[in-house]
Formats: C-alpha cells, structure tokens, sequence
C-alpha cells in the first residue's frame, strides 16, 4: 500500500526547481552584467512568482525550509515526506 | 554574432605517445569535452533562452551554453574529432 503524495504536490515542486534554477542562473549572469536591464527585470518577475508559488505549496503541505511559517497554531507542522523521501 | 561563429567541436580527442617498452596495454584514443562557454566569450546580453522547465533539464538557461555530454568511451569511441 503505497503512501505516496498526491500528484499536484510534485507539479508544484519542480515548478519551483525550475522557477529556483532559473533565479540562480539570471544571480549568475547578473554578477557580471549589473546594467542589463532586461534581466533584472527578469529577475524580478521571478523573485516574485517564486515567492508565491512557495507560498502556495506551504499552505498545502506544509514548509519547504527552515523558517517556513508554521500554518498550523496547534502542531509542529515539519512531519515527512522529508526531501530525500519525496 | 553566433551565425558568423563556425560550429566548434563539443568534444575533442588526441592520442597518448605510447613507447616501445610501454607495460600498459595502449589507451588508443582520450577525449576531453570543449564546451560553448570556450568559444563564447564573454556573454552578450539578451540571448535566447530556454523555458524554465526545459532550462532545468537541459542544465542551463540560454540555448547558446547547452552542451549535451554523450559518453565516447561507450559510443563505439568515433566522437567529432577536434
């Protein structure tokens, strides 16, 4: 009996890893080109559609990392899958 | 800027001297991997991307750095000689 999460929780992840990657990749780029417009307001967009999409998935399965808001007042929210399990 | 560049190699190879009373059995051909970030320079602003999703898999967000590594020592050894 498989104890699996549902499907939307995955989506959501890697949404997130794509959203993350692609902020690491424009932090990079940025680093040596500070005036490129362009991509800080790329990057921007992407702070900002990160944040929220993080803000999404924690409301539905709880935090992603340390210091994550804790949405339940009456339980200590950090129960599995931890990320070695997901 | 890119359609001038000639098309690089991604992979490149060379033989090791092997001497006469060499002990070891010959290496034949190595190969080392010669990326685009080589022959780009420094990166001009505004190239073309991939999508997040497909950035993620591919390792890199702009199509000009992606390098698709294809082991030669398994594919038979006959990769594009530098």
């Amino acid at each position: 009996m498989a104890n699996t999460m549902p499907i939307e929780y995955y989506q959501q992840l890697e949404e997130i890893q794509a959203v993350d990657f692609v902020i690491d990749e424009l932090v990079l780029y940025l680093d040596t080109h500070p005036t490129d417009q362009n991509a800080i307001q790329q990057y921007n967009h992407f702070a900002l559609y990160s944040k929220q999409i993080k803000q999404k998935f924690e409301e539905s399965y709880g935090p992603l990392q340390k210091g994550s808001v804790n949405i339940r007042q009456d339980y200590w929210a950090w129960s599995g899958p931890w990320p070695w399990q997901v | 800027m890119d359609q001038q560049r000639e098309r690089f190699t991604p992979m490149k190879s060379y033989v090791p001297f092997r001497g006469l009373f060499d002990p070891c059995p010959p290496i034949g051909e190595k190969y080392y991997s010669t990326p685009p970030n080589l022959y780009v320079g420094f990166q001009s602003p505004n190239l073309e991307q991939f999508t997040p999703q497909e950035a993620l898999r591919k390792g890199t967000l702009w199509k000009v750095f992606y390098d698709y590594y294809d082991n030669p020592y398994k594919r038979g050894g006959d990769s594009g000689h530098g």
